[in-house]
């Protein structure tokens, strides 16, 4: 590789975080990082996590965003924002770490199998079919996918609930059913075309580009 | 381009500036373009134009090439329009036939595309070319300037500033907001990196600024308003009254016996000092000042001003004896007022914003009584300070004659009190019945009056006996008619005439006389005030078995003290309220009872009482065999009448409420007979104020501004008054019940004579006292009068106000604390052992609230300490500045820990910033000494979860960056080094000083490389922390730059004020006085007969509103003319006849 | 005033004592809370990881629906707060993605204008209603209660909400004013472990478990919670075979007020606790009827 470029692999993820971060409001202050740890310190899970919420900037830097999309990191935030309202430099880590678990599961970086991943898969088939969530079709039909055993080991506290008048059994719909679906229709058809667009930017080591893109994406309006 | 060139020979030079401009702007292409204009003589480019050979390169063209204008594109005005315009004037060219093109800061640096980067420079070159072509020669005027200095802010870098000044033999105002100068320095205990301590490197300089002849050092002191110009300003100058002199010795004797303690700013609140104190003992200036805040509510709402909050203090310090003494000083009715005053004071007291007023009467009786008791009876009155050989007389011996009689015998007159009856005391002898007030208890004050050289005549009856008129050719020169309102107000209803009806006031008058008159066993009293509650009670006691109060409105409208109406309740007296006699019914000529009706509240009327009104059809009989009534009463003026006395509408005496003088010269009234019925303390008040009215008129001086209290028509208190700024809010101040006064059982009373009222105990008055919140801090107890030997103090001092005139003004008000509260993750303020950085060092000082050692809340040496680095710094959320000391305290910190106890430290910082002389060494050092450093920011501190807080330890909790690992560390005590922010009140001196300030709040230096003292004004220095965070060194080295600056100046003794500046054409003024309005500098002076608008030369700063304002277009700025400007435009347009169009307003113009 | 209600998908499940006590509460208070018409998942923080777009077009939807009628929403599950607040910030600072939810939302006949005002019951109870005027409402004192208030994560960030991100007071100033007594425990916005009790049990009920032991060990006697995850998590771990000793009830914050202003123990569900009540609590809610 010549001076100031990147693996081709790695400039691509590069371009499609790039291209994620304009869509987080002031995403670009993740430029202005100054490693002191203030995200990691807050995270109620971080001593879980292999990959620090800080090093997140830095795998970055160091032009490595493979190793963070492998990372378990990004499946352990709970989106607590902690981190994102103590960051002395203004940083919005919780928005990023979304960012990145859209990456990861667009990029299939991880099995299909990884519970969060069933879990939202399940629950977008939820949403998609009554426009509202139904709790006990989504957890159950989760369980049956990951671990069935515990589904089993769920029917006591179901049972509770039940008596508890706190199990809703059939899910409500939305009227304008049709409506709502023509809308999730055309928002993933944007979202694709940008993710591809995305991905055909050649982006370089550092990220002075960022920022740059950031503006053209606001100017876009 | 003819027309503007034409004649001219310009001389046009484009600087490199190294690469700075060539890199991006084509400098060749440029000049060439410009040697293209017409008029230009020369157009060249060079690498260093502000270098010497570009200089001189100006210089040599000016003489053999005959330059008559001269243009520069380079980089900013500010950088070096000076350096050209002096080199002009070197070469014999006026210095304002030169102009600069700003293509550096304005072109080169912020363009990337070159050929647009020249294309633009050409514009901004032509420009320059063009306007220059118009200027005109202006000749600089020059103003002496006042060598004399004014330094804002007392810190280390004022401290330094001034001394610089001093030793070059200049007189400096020191001006400082608190009590010492100092500033923050004086809180440290050691200095980075060298350790030694602060105080040992500063007080010296305090010492030696303080003895400095020619510094004046003004403390508590704050500029208001700064007017005039370099050279020449004018600043007004706050300062607060000390109320201690120069004369102290700061023998600490005052300190001892002030009875009032609060927490001390100085120490941040972390140390108690008295309300006469010093910051610390190596304050400058050594003087003891007084924390005299508002007047306590107490003391403004009591009539005669007694010091009520300060004898409280005493008592709750047991120090009885001076509490009476205090209280004898103002009171001629002590012992009365002890036991009858029915005591504003407590309904104004803020206690009540708490639980309950402090019981201030009852103490006051306390401390009267202990002193009877325990010191001998009661004291001797002192002697008078002079003689007055002026007789003056005293009508009425009621509590108004008797407070008249005593001042005028303080103020050293004998004057002679003249009592128609054959008792003393007026209505406090007649009206007030003995349970309440003991008759010898009454004497007792009496006699004191009589000691101090006060004549009684009893018997006398002024009017009657003898005229006023008798008593001048007497000698009497002035009179004080205090007569009282003993004459009852009749009900008017009929049947008032029948046997068994009387006068409440006139049973208890002849009661008291010992001739009282029959009453039967069921009797009816009518009225609500006290008089009514004062006859039921006696009636009571007369042996009646039923006693009933008829009041027309409810118990809540009485006007009656209200725990007189709970006694009489007590005792069996019965209360009919809503009820109105129609008519007293009567058999063979005996009262046999009452027709009344019941009444109800309507609309409030005039009193602000609902007015009550009769229930129709609610009329009734009920049956008495007495009826006393009590519904008011009025002065007996039937006498005096002769006199000639003026009465008003009302049935008293007229007199003027300010003096108190009535229609007859030399004859004062006060009291009832004026007032009509009120209260005791308030007639002692008219008294006493009458007194000063009489002294006054004997000594032929003026009846106007009175030394003797008048009660304020609007009392602040409550939430508009905090007792004092470190007191919690009355809702955070502990609950402690108000004492309860002992009474006499009911039931005895009822039968009996003796006082009901038994008096409290000491543990009582102790804990009583004890409640006072010592509003205003400063209770006036005085006893730091009596301890200060050399005299120094005086309670009366008044605020100054001085104006200076000085040349230049300094700035060196330095910083403040970041509030840690608000990083609420930190839990300051919220959990104990977790202080600020300036409060840790206070705890390290050996003058500070632990002398040194380092401890916990508890007392205990903590086992491990932690120090979070960048609290409020660094950080979006807070300030986004570095404050560049706290690396280098925070390790000093670390050090002393260390040295100083066992405990484990732990130094969280993001990165450590130690430049500057010894700084990395130092940080070596404290490496080597053990010291735990982690690299990450701490995200919170919070107490050991099974520990409620304040017991047990802390928790701090942080990524160790350097391991990308969580740590929490439990703790002892958290250290926040917290960032400095400008200090409060900057913004205000901001603006009085017309200075700006950069993003982050502290003050703009005229160039952040090349002049970091100088500002945008000239004359007008700024140094230390004012500017920016800086360390003792930077702070010291700045301050002394600053110094040596002004030096200069001062040295060449005249400034040149720049002749850029407006100027009025006199027959274009319309006269429409715009102009005086929109000048930010007050400039302009309106000739008021030539009816024309004038612009002052010296004061204009030549900013060119009023240019832009004047309707008439008849101000011009010199330097700025429209031509000059339009000129300027055409060539930035590249216009064919760039500036040879001169706009049509102006052609009409000679 | 009528305030537009968003109850969010839980509170038609697991979490009905939220909506029936709020419902409650308000109308005591003299309110009225208005059910906003065919309203959808908020998408919650499960969408947001998979398709951003599509989570800001949904939540988006119900905004809109909301602009139609009145100004505000108010909604108390915290997950569907900051979604809806999200929503809001993103479109109006980046005008792109707005084009884009726009071009969504037309699909649908409908279009936002940012026009709404997006509140949490606690912030209109404790800011518009205020705490003096709750306690003057107020039939029953809560002495003799030690209440944990937990705020969890997103009710107070990212914020800039209605309360201080770390140390937010709200609740107890609220049962403060009527005569609870609030411990002091650190965790009181340290989070409950959200999804993970769900997607990675083992970390989620650590974190659900530390918040419970730090309640607890200050004294507490219930933990009132403001989300229906919390609620859940809290709840469910110590109705576990495995919980430890000593557990508490969790209850909404909404049930104890409503206790102090007259509902019943059957009315604000108190009965239904998966876990005992306790002396002082079961007291208040009085006998099932």
């Amino acid at each position: 590789m010549k001076p100031g470029e990147l693996s081709r692999g790695e400039s691509e993820l590069r371009a499609a975080f790039l291209a994620e971060v304009e869509r987080i409001p002031g995403g670009d202050r993740l430029r202005r990082c100054i490693q002191c740890g203030t995200c990691s310190g807050s995270c109620p899970v971080s001593r879980e996590m292999d990959v620090q919420p800080r090093q997140l900037v830095g795998y970055f830097r160091a032009g490595d965003l493979e190793t963070i999309l492998r990372s378990r990191t990004i499946w352990l935030c709970v989106s607590c924002y902690a981190c994102t309202t103590r960051c002395p430099a203004g940083i919005k880590v919780t928005d990023l770490i979304y960012a990145l678990k859209r990456m990861a599961l667009d990029r299939r970086v991880q099995a299909r199998d990884l519970p969060i991943y069933v879990l939202s898969e399940e629950f977008v088939r939820v949403v998609g079919r009554y426009g509202r969530n139904h709790e006990l079709r989504l957890l159950a039909r989760y369980l049956l996918r990951t671990d069935p055993w515990r589904l089993l080991a769920m029917v006591p506290l179901g049972w509770k609930l039940l008596l508890a008048r706190r199990l809703q059994w059939r899910a409500r719909r939305v009227e304008d059913l049709a409506g709502l679906r023509r809308i999730i229709a055309r928002a993933e058809r944007m979202e694709e075309i940008y993710v591809r667009e995305a991905t055909r930017f050649e982006g370089t080591v550092g990220y002075g580009a960022l920022s740059e893109r950031a503006v053209a994406a606001r100017g876009a309006a | 381009m003819k027309a503007n060139g034409d004649g001219r020979r310009i001389g046009f030079y484009i600087c490199h500036c190294g690469s700075n401009i060539a890199a991006t702007v084509d400098v060749a292409a440029v000049a060439n373009h410009v040697a293209g204009l017409s008029g230009v003589a020369v157009s060249r480019h060079y690498a260093f134009m502000c270098s010497q050979p570009g200089q001189d390169m100006i210089a040599r063209d000016i003489r053999e090439e005959r330059l008559d204008r001269v243009v520069v594109a380079a980089c900013s005005p500010m950088m070096h329009e000076l350096t050209f315009r002096n080199a002009c004037q070197g070469a014999g060219l006026n210095r304002y036939l030169f102009q600069m093109a700003n293509v550096r800061e304005q072109c080169a640096w912020v363009h990337a595309d070159r050929p647009a980067a020249t294309e633009k420079a050409k514009s901004l070159a032509r420009a320059a070319v063009a306007r220059v072509a118009h200027q005109r020669p202006l000749e600089a005027a020059t103003i002496p300037v006042n060598p004399d200095t004014l330094v804002i802010g007392g810190g280390i870098a004022g401290i330094q500033a001034a001394l610089d000044l001093a030793e070059a033999g200049r007189e400096v105002w020191l001006v400082e907001r608190e009590s010492t100068i100092g500033g923050n320095m004086a809180r440290f205990d050691k200095t980075f990196p060298t350790l030694d301590c602060a105080s040992c490197i500063l007080t010296p300089k305090m010492v030696s600024v303080g003895h400095r002849k020619n510094v004046h050092i003004l403390t508590q002191s704050q500029v208001e308003q700064v007017s005039g110009f370099a050279g020449s300003f004018e600043a007004r100058v706050r300062k607060k009254a000390r109320y201690v002199s120069d004369q102290c010795t700061a023998c600490q004797e005052c300190e001892k016996v002030c009875p009032v303690e609060v927490p001390n700013a100085f120490d941040l609140l972390l140390k108690k000092r008295k309300a006469i104190h010093k910051a610390f003992p190596q304050a400058v200036p050594n003087t003891y000042l007084i924390d005299k805040q508002e007047r306590p509510p107490c003391r403004e709402a009591c009539p005669i001003g007694q010091e009520a909050a300060g004898y409280v203090a005493l008592i709750g310090q047991g120090r009885f004896a001076e509490a009476a003494e205090l209280i004898r000083m103002r009171n001629p009715l002590p012992v009365v007022c002890g036991r009858v005053c029915y005591h504003p004071c407590e309904a104004e007291c803020n206690r009540g914003f708490v639980d309950e007023p402090v019981a201030i009467q009852h103490l006051k009786r306390f401390a009267l009584d202990w002193q009877e008791k325990h010191s001998g009876g009661i004291p001797a009155p002192p002697p008078p300070t002079e003689r007055r050989p002026e007789k003056v007389a005293i009508v009425g011996s009621g509590p108004a004659g008797l407070a008249c009689a005593h001042d005028l015998a303080t103020r050293g007159y004998r004057p002679t009190v003249f009592e128609r009856d054959v008792v003393l005391g007026g209505m406090l002898a007649l009206g007030i019945p003995r349970y309440r007030l003991p008759r010898e208890r009454l004497l007792q004050d009496i006699d004191f009056i009589r000691r101090m050289g006060v004549e009684f005549r009893t018997g006398v009856e002024v009017g009657r006996d003898v005229t006023i008129g008798q008593l001048r050719k007497e000698g009497y020169k002035a009179f004080f008619v205090a007569a009282g309102a003993h004459v009852g107000v009749p009900l008017d209803v009929p049947g008032e005439r029948l046997a068994g009806v009387m006068q409440g006031v006139e049973f208890l008058r002849r009661h008291a006389l010992g001739i009282p008159p029959a009453v039967g066993r069921n009797v009816a009293v009518v009225g609500g005030g006290n008089t009514a509650v004062d006859a039921a009670r006696t009636v009571l006691r007369e042996g009646a078995e039923h006693v009933t109060i008829l009041y027309r409105r409810t118990r809540a409208e009485m006007p009656a003290v209200e725990h007189e109406i709970a006694d009489a309740e007590a005792e069996g007296v019965r209360f009919a309220y809503l009820r109105a006699p129609l008519e007293v019914l009567g058999e063979d000529g005996r009262v046999s009872g009452l027709r009344c009706v019941e009444m109800e509240l309507g609309e409030p009327d005039a009193s602000g009482r609902r007015r009550p009104v009769p229930v129709p059809g609610s009329e009734h009989t009920l049956s008495f065999d007495t009826v006393l009534v009590a519904i008011g009463q009025s002065p007996d003026l039937s006498l005096l009448g002769g006199e000639g006395l003026k009465l008003d509408r009302r049935g008293t005496l007229e007199a003027n409420g300010e003096t108190f003088a009535t229609s007859v010269p030399g004859v004062f009234g006060g009291g009832d007979v004026v007032f009509g019925p009120a209260t005791v303390i308030a007639a002692m008040g008219a008294g006493k104020r009458a007194a000063e009215a009489i002294d006054k008129y004997l000594r032929g001086e003026p009846l106007t501004d009175f030394h003797t209290h008048a009660v304020p028509t609007q009392i602040r208190r409550g939430e508009s008054f905090r007792p004092h700024p470190y007191a919690p809010p009355y809702t955070q101040t502990p609950k402690r019940p108000r004492q309860a006064m002992p009474k006499l059982p009911a039931p005895d009373r009822a039968q009996g004579w003796e006082e009901v009222e038994l008096g409290f105990t000491e543990e009582q008055a102790v804990a009583e006292a004890q409640r006072c919140l010592h509003c205003g801090v400063c209770v006036d107890c005085y006893q730091c009068v009596k301890a200060c030997q050399p005299g120094a103090v005086d309670h009366a001092m008044k605020d100054e106000v001085l104006d200076l005139k000085v040349g230049q003004v300094l700035v060196t008000t330095g910083y403040d604390l970041f509030d840690p509260r608000r990083m609420a993750q930190y839990g300051y303020g919220r959990l104990d052992n977790v202080v600020t950085s300036l409060e840790f060092e206070r705890m390290l000082a050996s003058t500070g609230p632990t002398g040194g050692r380092l401890a916990l809340k508890n007392g205990e040496e903590p086992r491990a300490v932690a120090i979070v680095h960048c609290v409020g710094s660094r950080d979006e959320n807070y300030h986004r500045y570095c404050s560049r000391v706290c690396c280098m305290y925070a390790l000093k910190f670390a050090h002393l820990v260390h040295d100083r106890t066992r405990a484990a430290v732990y130094e969280f910082y993001i990165d450590m910033r130690a430049y500057g002389k010894g700084y990395e060494e130092f940080y070596g050092r404290v490496l080597a000494e053990g010291v735990n450093v982690i690299r990450g920011k701490v995200a919170e501190v919070f107490a050991a979860p099974d520990a409620p807080p304040g017991e047990g330890h802390l928790i701090v909790r942080a990524e160790d960056t350097l391991l990308g690992k969580q740590r929490e560390i439990p703790v002892d005590m958290v250290i926040l080094c917290c960032a400095l922010e400008p200090a409060q009140g900057i913004e205000a001196l901001r603006r009085t000083l017309h200075l700006s300030q950069s993003p982050d709040g502290f003050l703009l230096e005229r160039h952040p490389k090349l002049d970091p003292t100088g500002t945008a004004s000239d004359g007008i220095f700024v140094a230390g922390c004012a500017q920016g965070p800086k360390d003792i060194p930077d702070t010291v080295a700045q301050a002394s730059a600053a110094a040596s600056r002004m030096l200069g100046l001062i040295a060449r003794g005249e400034i040149a004020v720049d002749p850029i500046k407006a100027r009025v054409e006199p027959e274009l003024c319309g006269g429409c006085r715009i102009c005086n309005n929109v000048c930010p500098y007050n400039a302009i002076r309106w000739l008021e007969d030539e009816k024309v608008a004038e612009v002052l030369d010296a004061v204009c700063k030549g900013c060119g509103t009023c240019v832009a304002a004047c309707p008439a277009g008849a101000i011009t700025g010199l330097g700025f003319s429209d031509e000059q400007i339009y000129a300027e435009i055409d060539g930035l347009l590249g216009t064919p006849e760039a500036a040879s169009r001169v706009p049509t307003t102006l052609e009409a113009r000679p | 005033m009528i305030y537009g209600y968003y109850p969010g998908c839980s509170l038609e499940g697991a979490s009905r004592p939220y909506d029936r006590s709020l419902r409650f509460v308000m109308t005591a208070l003299g309110h009225e809370l208005k059910e906003l018409r065919d309203w959808n998942c908020c998408g919650a923080t499960m969408y947001m990881s998979v398709k951003e777009t599509v989570a800001l077009s949904l939540s988006a939807r119900n905004l809109a629906l909301a602009e139609r009628n009145g100004n505000t929403l108010v909604t108390p599950c915290s997950a569907c707060y900051t979604m809806l607040l999200k929503t809001q910030r993103c479109m109006k600072e980046l005008p792109g993605l707005r084009r884009q939810v726009d071009e969504a939302l037309a699909e649908a006949g409908l279009s936002y204008r940012l026009g709404v005002q997006v509140r949490h019951p606690l912030d209109v109870i404790v800011n518009d209603i205020g705490v003096e005027a709750v306690a003057r409402k107020a039939k029953r004192r809560l002495e003799g209660l030690r209440i944990a208030p937990y705020y969890g994560c997103q009710i107070v960030r990212p914020g800039p909400a209605f309360d201080d991100p770390d140390w937010p007071t709200s609740m107890d100033d609220l049962f403060g004013a009527l005569g609870a007594e609030c411990v002091y425990y650190p965790d009181r916005v340290r989070c409950c472990g959200g999804m993970l009790m769900t997607t990675d049990p083992k970390v989620g009920e650590e974190l659900t478990q530390n918040v419970l032991d730090c309640a607890i060990r200050n004294g507490a006697q219930v933990v009132a919670t403001t989300c229906p995850l919390c609620q859940m998590n809290l709840e469910t771990l110590q109705a576990r075979a495995h919980a430890r000793e000593g557990a508490i009830p969790v209850v909404f914050f909404t049930q104890l007020l409503g206790l102090a202003l007259g509902a019943s123990g059957t009315e604000m569900d108190l009965h239904h606790s998966l876990v005992p009540l306790g002396a002082r609590l079961e007291e208040l809610a009085g006998a099932p009827s």
